[in-house]
C-alpha cells in the first residue's frame, strides 16, 4: 500500500508540476523579450572583409580597399571555388546628383584591382558587370553614407536654405593692435640760432600756427639783432618753455606738432610676422569709426622686444585722434578671387571630415572637401564640391545632426 | 479553536457588529491617510551628490570633484554601489543603499563624509545633496508666461529673464512653502545678471586688466556695519553703506589710474543686464518658457500634495504683476483621480453584479447583501492593513484584487446557513426558535468554515513565489501580493466572525429559499450529465488531460511580458541629437518638434526641459530634451475609443520627420524611474573599467567586435562616450616665460573672459542678481579673433592669445561615466533567437581568448541575465515549494493524500479554461495573467475542498459511493455556480475595461473568466469522476 502510494504521488505529482514549471519559465522568460528591440540585418561579409555576390557557381567579392592607399576596388573572382583568371569586370557608380564613375578591373596578384580611386564619400548606387566565359551577370545594389533625406515643405519649415556653389573673394584680416604717434616730420622742436634775449613771444600752448608764422622774437646777444622765429612747419604749440625777458641758449623753446598726420605703429608678434608686408591695406578702427590706410615699412624696434612695428599713415584733418590713443587695425593679409567657395555657415566636421551637404531634390549628401582660404565669411574650395552644386546654408547643422543620429557607419 | 471563534461570533453578534462599525471608522480613517498614486514606487534608496562647478569640463569635474567625493563615500555602511557622471559643469555621484536603509541615516552619514572633505575640493564649490524624493517625486509642474503684448513697467516686453525673476522671487517662496514639498526646481528662461563687459582695446588703453575690473568691484560693493554709538542717552547704530544699487553706480567704480586721472568702469567697459550662461532651457507649445516643477518629500502623499500646490498656485495669482500668467501643465491629482475612479467604478459594478447575482441564485435578498457587505468591509480593513504596513494604494497593488475571490469564502458559508435554515424549516414547519436558529447557523458555518479557511490559506500560500523576486520587479509586485493577501486575510476574518453573526442576526423569519429557477433548471440538466460522466470516466478523462496538454503547448506559444505598462494617460518622450548641439540649436529644433505635436487633435499640452535644471536632478546635456504631451480627456478626441498605442505610433511617425532628431517614446513617471534606476537594460552588459578613457574605449570596441560574432547577438554597441566638441587654449610654456606670464594669469583670463568672473552681488531688495565680468558677446562668440585676444602684460605691454597658446578645436569625452570609484565604458548587447545562458557563457569565453585586456583593466558582467538567472533560479525552487505546501495544507484539511491530490488536479484543469481565454484575446503571458491564475486555482480548490468534503461526508452518511458523490455534487451545484457566476460576472467589467489601468486589469480579468469555465466544469464533472475513480477500490 506504501509503495503504491509513493508511485501514486509521483505520478500525479508530475502531472501537475509540468502545467506550473511551464508558466513560471515562460514568466522568467519575459525579462529576457521584454527588452528586446528591432535588429537590424547583418550583412554578409566575405572573407576579405568584402561583399560577397554569387551567382550560380560564380562568386565575387568586391571591396574597398583603404588602409594606407587611396580608396581602391578590389575584387576576388572565383569560379566553383576557384580563382578565375580570365574575366572582365566593371563597376559603375552612380552618385547623387547623376555622376557616374566607371571603374575597369585587372587582374593584380590574387586579387583584381579598379583602376581609379573611389572618391569620397563612398555613397553611391553600385551596378556591377561581370563577363565571364562567354556569359553576363549583373549586379545592383545602394551603398549610402552620409545621405538623408528631407522634403521640401519640411525644410522649409525648419528653415534649410541652400546656395549655389560658386566664385567668391576672400578677405582675410589679421588684427593687431598699436599705438598711433606722431610722425617724426610733424614735430618741430623751436630752438634760437642765436643765444639772446627773448623780446616777444607770439604765441602760447594749444595756439594753432601756420608754417611762416611768427612765434618769438629774439635779439641776439652777439649783434643784438632782433630775428624772428617762424614756424617751420603747420602745426599746434604743444610745448612753451620760454619767456618774455628771459635769455636763451641752445635749448628747446617750443614744441610745434602738426596732428594733420598720424602714425600708426603695431605690434607685429613672431606668428603674424610673415603675414604682413608693406603695401598691405589697414583698417584702422578708432572709436567706432574705420580708416583706411596702408602699410609703409615695418621695422624692428631697438630695444629688442619680441615684436616688430609696422607702421601706416593716417590722416587727422579732423583732429579727432590724438598720438598715444590706442588702434585696432585690421590688415588684408590675403585678398583673392577663388573660384569655387562656399559660405562658412554651410561647413560643418563630419566624422574627420570638413564637409558641406548638397542638396539634389529631396535628398541631401555629404560632400567632403579640401579647403583654401578662407576668411570669416567664405572659405575656398580646392576639391570635393562641382561649381553650381546645391549646398545648404542656413541650418547646415540640422543635416549633421540628421545623417549621425541614426549612428551613421563607414561601411561599404 | 476555530469553533470557538464561531460560536462567540454568533452568541456575541452585536458585539461584532459594534466591532464592524469599528472597522468602517478605521477603514474611512485610514482612507484618508492612505497614499494614492498611480503606480507604485520602484526608486532604490538612493542619495544624489550634485556639485556644480562653473565652467568645468568632463575631465576637471571627475578629476577634482567627482574622484574625492566618491573616495569619501568608501565604506560607509550599508552602502550597495556608487556611480557617478561628470559632465559639463557638474559632478553628479549617486549612492545607492541597500534596500531598506533609512534615507534620513543614509544622507546624515553622506554629509558627514562630505563635510570632512570640504578642504579637498576646489574652492567655492560646494557638493550638495539631491533632494529627499523618489521617481514619483515630480508631481505638479507649471509654466510661468506672459500674456501676448503685456509689457513690463518700463514698456519693454516680458522676456524670458523677467518671467524668470517672477518664478525665482515670487512664485517659488510661496509654492515652497506648501507641506510637503522638497523642491521647486526652476528651468527655463535666464538668471538675471548684471554684466561688466570690458573692452579689451580701451583696456590696454587705459592700462587695466579684467582682472582689475574684478577686484575693484569686489572692494567696492559693502555694506558695514560699525557698532553703536550712545549719546545723551540714545543709542545710535552706526553703519556705512557702499553697495553698488544701479548700473551707474556700477559705471562710476573707479578700477585705476591713467596718469593723474582717475579711470572707471565706464571707461573700460559696458554695464548692462545680462543672461546667465545657463544649462538648460524649456519650452511650451513651440515657444521658450520658464517652468517650475515641485518635487513632493519621500512618504508623502502625492494627492494631497499636488492638491494643495494647486490651490497655493491659485492664491500667487494674485500677487503677480499684471499679464503674467501660471498654468499647472503637469498634475499627479489628475492621473491619481482617475486611477481611483477606475478602482471604483469596478469596486461598485462588481459589488453590484455579486448582489444580483447572488439575489438571483439564493432567491434572498438579505443573504445577498449579507454576502456583498463583505466587499466593502474587506476593503475598508485592507486598507487600514495597507496604511499600517506602508504599501501604497496604485494600479497594481489595487489592479489585482478581485472581489469575486473575496466574497467567495462567504458565499459557501452564506449558501450553507440558507439551505439549513430553510431545510430545517421545512422539516419541522414552521419558524426555528432562536436558540434552535444560532446552532444551526453555528453548525451549517462550522461544516463548510474549514474548507474555505484552507482555500484561503492556499491561496495566500500560492502567493508566495511573488514575495521573492527582488529588485525593481520585486518593488513592483511586493505591494500587489501585499494587499491581495491582506484582502483575502480580511475577507477570512470577516467570513468566521461578521458572516455568521449577520446571518444568526438578520436571518431570522422565513426563510425564503425559492430553489430559483435558474437552480432547479441547473440541477436537473446536471444530474444526467453527472451521471452520463461517471458511466464514461475514461473517455471525459482523457478528453480533459487532452485539453490540459493542448493548453500547455499554447501557454508556450503565448508572448510574455513580465511588467505591465502601466498607462499614465499621459505620453513622454526623449528628443535626442547629437552630442554637442547647443542649447540654442536645441529649442529651435525642440520648438518646430512641439509645433508637430500640438497639430494632433488629441494633445492638449506640450512641453519640454532641455538639459539640465537648476537643482541638477536629471542632469541632461543640451542636446536630450524631456518631452511631456499631455492629451485631452477622451472625450474630446476626434475619436474617443482610439487605442493609445495607435496615436503614439502615428506620433512616432510624424515626428521621426522632423530632421536631426531621435526618440524615444515612454511616459511621464516611467521616465523619471529609469534616470534614477539607470542601471543596464540590455540583456547583456560588459562593463569594461580602468583609467584611461582611451584605452578603454579601444578595449570596449575590441569586445563588440567579438560579440559581434557571436551567433544570436543583437543590438551590441558601445557606451558613446566622446565626441563633444572641445576648443581647447593650450598653453605654450616658453612664450608665456619669455613674456613674463604665469601659467595661471593665462588661464584666468581665459576663463574670466569666456566663462565670466563672479565679482559679488547686486541687491534690489530681497533679490539678489550676480554681478559677472566678461568679455562682450561680440568678442566673446567670436571664435575666429579669439586666437587675437591681447593678453596684458606685467610691464603694460600686451600679447596676442595666440602668440602664447594654441587653439585646437578638437572632440573630447561629452561625459565620465564611473562606477564604484572607477571609470567604466559599457558594452550593451541583446540576445536574439537564444538561449541567454549559453549565449553569455560563451562570451565570456569568447571575451578570454580574443580580447587582450591591459593589466589594470578588468570586466564586470551584468544586466537583465543576471536577474533573470536569479528570478529563475528562485522561482526553480520556490514554485516547486509552494506546491508542496498547497498539498501540504490539503492533506491537513483531510488527512488524506489521495483527495488532496484530487482536489490539486484542479489547478491544471482551472489554468487551461485561462490559457483558452488568453490566447483567445491575443493578449501576452504578465504577471497579472499570473495572478489571474493564481486567483483561478483558488477558486478551484476552494470549490474542490468543499465539494469533495461534502461528497465524503455524505459518503460516510450513507457509504454508497456512487449516490454519495452525486448527491454530494448536487447540493454543491449552486455555491460553485455562485462563486464561479459572482468571480466571472464581477470580472466582465474589469475585462473590457479601457480605462486608466486597464492594463493591469484586464489580463487578470480574462484569465479568471475563461479559467471560471473549465474551473466549475471540472469542479462538477472531473473531480467526482476521479473521487470515485480513487475511492471505488475502497469498498
Amino acid at each position: 500500500m506504501n509503495l503504491q502510494k509513493t508511485q501514486f504521488l509521483k505520478r500525479w505529482s508530475l502531472l501537475l508540476l509540468i502545467p506550473l514549471m511551464v508558466l513560471a519559465h515562460n514568466v522568467t522568460n519575459a525579462f529576457a523579450q521584454s527588452a528586446e528591440t528591432n535588429k537590424s540585418p547583418q550583412q554578409a561579409k566575405g572573407p576579405n572583409g568584402g561583399k560577397i555576390l554569387s551567382d550560380g557557381n560564380v562568386t565575387l567579392e568586391l571591396a574597398i580597399f583603404e588602409r594606407g592607399v587611396p580608396p581602391e576596388y578590389r575584387a576576388w573572382i572565383t569560379q566553383d571555388g576557384k580563382p578565375v583568371e580570365d574575366a572582365n569586370l566593371t563597376v559603375t557608380l552612380t552618385r547623387l546628383g547623376g555622376q557616374q564613375d566607371v571603374f575597369h578591373f585587372n587582374k593584380n596578384n590574387d586579387y583584381w584591382l579598379g583602376e581609379g580611386v573611389v572618391t569620397e564619400p563612398h555613397s553611391f548606387d553600385v551596378s556591377v558587370k561581370l563577363r565571364l566565359d562567354g556569359s553576363n551577370y549583373q549586379w545592383q545594389w545602394q551603398s549610402y553614407e552620409g545621405r538623408i533625406q528631407i522634403k521640401e515643405d519640411m525644410a522649409k519649415k525648419v528653415g534649410i536654405t541652400t546656395q549655389s556653389a560658386g566664385p567668391a573673394s576672400i578677405e582675410r584680416h589679421l588684427p593687431v593692435y598699436g599705438r598711433l604717434v606722431t610722425p617724426p616730420d610733424h614735430k618741430a622742436q623751436i630752438r634760437a640760432r642765436f643765444p639772446g634775449v627773448v623780446t616777444a613771444v607770439r604765441v602760447n600752448i594749444g595756439d594753432q600756427v601756420n608754417k611762416g608764422d611768427v612765434l618769438a622774437i629774439i635779439e641776439s646777444n652777439k649783434s643784438l639783432q632782433r630775428y624772428e622765429l617762424r614756424a617751420p612747419i603747420a602745426g599746434i604749440i604743444q610745448e612753451r618753455s620760454v619767456n618774455v625777458g628771459e635769455t636763451v641758449t641752445n635749448a628747446p623753446l617750443l614744441t610745434l606738432v602738426s596732428n594733420k598726420k598720424l602714425w600708426a605703429e603695431f605690434k607685429i608678434f613672431p606668428s603674424q610676422r610673415s603675414e604682413v608686408q608693406p603695401g598691405q591695406i589697414v583698417h584702422i578702427i578708432h572709436n567706432n569709426h574705420t580708416d583706411e590706410s596702408q602699410l609703409t615699412h615695418i621695422t624692428t624696434t631697438a630695444s629688442g622686444s619680441p615684436y616688430v612695428i609696422a607702421r601706416a599713415i593716417l590722416n587727422n584733418e579732423d583732429g579727432d585722434m590724438a598720438p598715444g590713443d590706442l588702434v585696432q587695425g585690421q590688415i588684408d593679409v590675403e585678398k583673392i578671387d577663388v573660384p569655387l567657395a562656399v559660405d562658412n555657415r554651410g561647413l560643418q566636421s563630419f566624422r574627420d571630415w570638413t564637409v558641406v551637404f548638397i542638396k539634389v531634390g529631396d535628398t541631401y549628401e555629404i560632400r567632403p572637401l579640401e579647403l583654401g582660404a578662407s576668411d570669416s565669411s567664405y572659405t575656398e574650395i580646392l576639391s570635393g564640391l562641382k561649381p553650381g552644386d546645391n549646398y545648404v546654408v542656413e541650418n547646415s547643422y540640422l543635416i549633421k545632426a540628421d545623417i549621425e543620429k541614426s549612428g551613421a557607419s563607414h561601411d561599404h | 479553536m476555530i469553533n470557538a471563534i464561531l460560536r462567540l461570533s454568533i452568541e456575541r453578534r452585536f458585539l461584532i457588529m459594534t466591532l464592524m462599525l469599528a472597522v468602517i471608522g478605521v477603514g474611512i480613517w485610514s482612507y484618508q491617510k492612505l497614499p494614492i498614486d498611480a503606480v507604485p514606487d520602484i526608486t532604490n534608496v538612493q542619495v544624489q551628490i550634485n556639485t556644480e562647478a562653473p565652467g568645468y569640463s568632463p575631465l576637471e569635474a571627475e578629476q577634482r570633484i567627482t574622484f574625492p567625493v566618491e573616495t569619501a563615500l568608501y565604506g560607509l555602511p550599508e552602502l550597495d554601489y556608487t556611480r557617478s557622471l561628470s559632465r559639463y559643469g557638474l559632478s553628479q555621484v549617486t549612492v545607492v543603499f541597500k534596500e531598506g536603509t533609512d534615507i534620513y541615516h543614509a544622507r546624515n552619514l553622506i554629509d558627514e563624509r562630505l563635510s570632512a572633505i570640504k578642504s579637498a575640493l576646489p574652492a567655492g564649490l560646494e557638493p550638495e545633496m539631491g533632494p529627499i524624493a523618489t521617481g514619483l517625486g515630480e508631481i505638479f509642474v507649471y509654466t510661468v508666461e506672459a500674456v501676448p503684448g503685456a509689457t513690463l513697467e518700463n514698456g519693454e516686453p516680458w522676456d524670458a529673464m523677467a518671467l524668470r525673476e517672477v518664478q525665482d522671487w515670487i512664485i517659488k517662496p510661496q509654492l515652497a512653502q506648501v507641506p510637503g514639498t522638497v523642491e521647486i526646481n526652476t528651468i527655463g528662461g535666464f538668471d538675471k545678471q548684471y554684466h561688466v563687459l570690458p573692452d579689451p582695446q580701451r583696456l590696454l588703453q587705459m592700462g587695466v586688466t579684467m582682472e582689475d575690473v574684478a577686484s575693484a568691484l569686489r572692494s567696492n560693493n559693502n555694506n558695514r556695519g560699525a557698532g553703536y554709538i550712545e549719546k545723551n542717552g540714545q543709542q545710535l547704530l552706526v553703519r556705512s553703506p557702499g553697495q553698488l544699487a544701479t548700473i551707474s553706480e556700477i559705471e562710476s567704480v573707479v578700477v585705476g589710474r591713467f596718469g593723474n586721472v582717475p579711470v572707471t568702469i565706464k571707461d573700460v567697459a559696458e554695464v548692462a543686464i545680462g543672461k546667465e550662461l545657463r544649462t538648460g532651457a524649456a519650452t511650451r507649445d513651440g515657444h521658450e518658457t520658464v517652468m517650475g516643477t515641485a518635487m513632493m518629500l519621500i512618504g508623502e502623499n502625492p494627492q494631497v500634495v499636488a492638491q494643495d500646490l494647486a490651490q497655493k498656485l491659485e492664491e500667487i495669482k494674485l500677487s503677480l504683476p499684471k499679464g503674467i500668467e501660471v498654468e499647472a501643465v503637469y498634475n499627479r491629482t489628475s492621473l491619481v483621480d482617475k486611477t481611483i475612479a477606475t478602482v471604483q467604478k469596478n469596486l461598485l459594478e462588481g459589488a453590484l453584479l455579486v448582489i444580483v447575482v447572488l439575489f438571483l441564485l439564493l432567491g434572498n435578498i438579505r443573504a445577498a447583501l449579507i454576502t456583498a457587505a463583505v466587499i466593502p468591509l474587506s476593503m475598508l480593513a485592507t486598507i487600514t492593513g495597507m496604511v499600517q504596513t506602508g504599501v501604497s494604494a496604485n494600479l497594481m497593488s489595487l489592479g489585482a484584487l478581485d472581489f469575486g475571490l473575496i466574497v467567495d469564502g462567504a458565499v459557501i458559508i452564506v449558501e450553507n446557513c440558507i439551505r439549513r435554515l430553510s431545510e430545517s424549516q421545512q422539516q419541522i414547519g414552521k419558524r426555528l426558535e432562536f436558540r434552535e436558529r444560532l446552532e444551526l447557523v453555528y453548525q451549517a458555518t462550522s461544516e463548510v468554515i474549514r474548507p474555505s479557511l484552507f482555500g484561503v490559506a492556499i491561496i495566500t500560500v500560492v502567493y508566495i513565489p511573488i514575495f521573492t523576486l527582488t529588485g525593481v520587479e520585486g518593488k513592483m509586485f511586493h505591494p500587489m501580493a501585499a494587499t491581495v493577501v491582506m484582502a483575502l486575510l480580511s475577507a477570512m476574518l470577516l467570513s468566521l466572525t461578521f458572516v455568521p453573526a449577520a446571518v444568526a442576526l438578520f436571518m431570522g423569519g422565513k426563510i425564503s429559499e425559492k430553489e430559483s429557477r435558474i437552480i432547479v433548471a441547473s440541477k436537473s440538466f446536471y444530474r444526467p450529465v453527472l451521471e452520463m460522466a461517471l458511466r464514461f470516466r475514461w473517455l471525459v478523462l482523457s478528453a480533459a488531460s487532452a485539453l490540459v496538454v493542448f493548453s500547455v503547448w499554447l501557454l508556450t506559444t503565448l508572448g510574455s511580458e513580465f511588467i505591465p505598462q502601466l498607462d499614465e494617460g499621459d505620453i513622454a518622450l526623449h528628443a535626442l541629437r547629437i552630442p554637442g548641439t547647443g542649447l540654442e540649436q536645441s529649442i529651435a529644433m525642440q520648438e518646430v518638434l512641439e509645433e508637430r505635436l500640438k497639430d494632433f487633435p488629441e494633445v492638449d499640452k506640450v512641453y519640454a526641459k532641455i538639459g539640465t535644471p537648476e537643482v541638477a536632478t536629471d542632469p541632461m546635456p543640451p542636446s536630450v530634451a524631456d518631452n511631456f504631451v499631455i492629451l485631452k480627456p477622451r472625450s474630446e478626441w476626434p475619436d474617443p475609443d482610439r487605442e493609445k498605442a495607435d496615436l503614439v505610433a502615428e506620433m512616432e511617425t510624424a515626428v521621426a520627420q522632423l530632421p536631426g532628431n531621435k526618440y524615444e517614446f515612454t511616459q511621464p513617471i516611467q521616465m523619471r524611474f529609469n534616470e534614477l534606476i539607470s542601471g543596464v537594460r540590455a540583456d547583456l552588459g560588459i562593463k569594461v573599467f580602468g583609467d584611461d578613457l582611451d584605452q578603454l574605449v579601444i578595449t570596449a570596441n575590441d569586445i563588440l567586435k567579438v560579440i559581434e560574432g557571436i551567433e544570436g547577438s543583437a543590438d551590441a554597441r558601445v557606451e558613446q562616450v566622446t565626441g563633444l566638441p572641445m576648443l581647447s587654449i593650450i598653453p605654450k610654456r616658453m612664450m608665456l616665460a619669455r613674456y613674463g606670464l604665469n601659467l595661471n594669469d593665462l588661464q584666468e583670463l581665459v576663463a574670466a573672459g569666456i566663462g565670466g568672473e563672479e565679482a559679488g552681488l547686486i541687491y534690489e531688495g530681497d533679490r539678489r542678481f550676480k554681478l559677472v565680468v566678461r568679455l562682450p558677446e561680440t568678442i566673446r562668440t567670436d571664435i575666429d579673433n579669439l586666437a587675437f585676444l591681447p593678453i596684458p602684460l606685467p610691464n603694460g605691454d600686451f600679447v596676442p592669445l595666440n602668440e602664447v597658446a594654441d587653439l585646437a578645436l578638437k572632440p573630447a569625452p561629452a561625459q565620465i561615466s564611473r562606477e564604484n570609484g572607477k571609470r567604466r565604458v559599457v558594452v550593451t548587447a541583446n540576445v536574439r533567437d537564444r538561449d541567454l545562458g549559453s549565449f553569455v557563457e560563451e562570451v565570456k569565453q569568447q571575451i578570454n581568448q580574443q580580447v587582450k585586456i591591459p593589466s589594470g583593466y578588468w570586466l564586470d558582467y551584468g544586466g537583465t541575465f543576471e536577474q533573470m538567472e536569479s528570478a529563475s533560479q528562485r522561482l526553480m525552487i520556490v514554485v516547486p515549494i509552494t506546491l508542496l505546501i498547497i498539498i501540504g495544507l490539503l492533506v491537513m484539511a483531510f488527512g488524506s493524500l489521495k483527495d488532496s491530490l484530487i482536489i490539486f488536479s484542479g489547478v491544471p484543469m482551472a489554468l487551461t479554461g485561462g490559457v483558452f481565454a488568453l490566447w483567445m484575446r491575443d493578449m501576452p503571458l504578465s504577471i497579472s495573467a499570473g495572478v489571474g491564475f493564481i486567483a483561478l486555482s483558488g477558486v478551484a480548490v476552494l470549490n474542490g475542498l468543499v465539494m469533495v468534503s461534502f461528497i465524503r461526508d455524505k459518503w460516510r452518511q450513507t457509504s454508497e459511493l456512487t449516490t454519495a458523490i452525486i448527491e454530494g455534487a448536487i447540493i454543491r451545484l449552486r455555491p460553485v455556480l455562485m462563486t464561479a457566476l459572482v468571480a466571472s460576472l464581477g470580472f466582465i467589467p474589469m475585462a473590457l475595461n479601457t480605462g486608466t489601468g486597464a492594463e493591469v486589469q484586464r489580463p487578470l480579468a480574462t484569465v479568471v473568466i475563461g479559467g471560471i469555465i473549465s474551473s466549475t466544469l471540472l469542479t462538477l464533472i472531473i473531480l467526482p469522476i476521479l473521487y470515485q475513480l480513487v475511492h471505488r477500490r475502497k469498498k
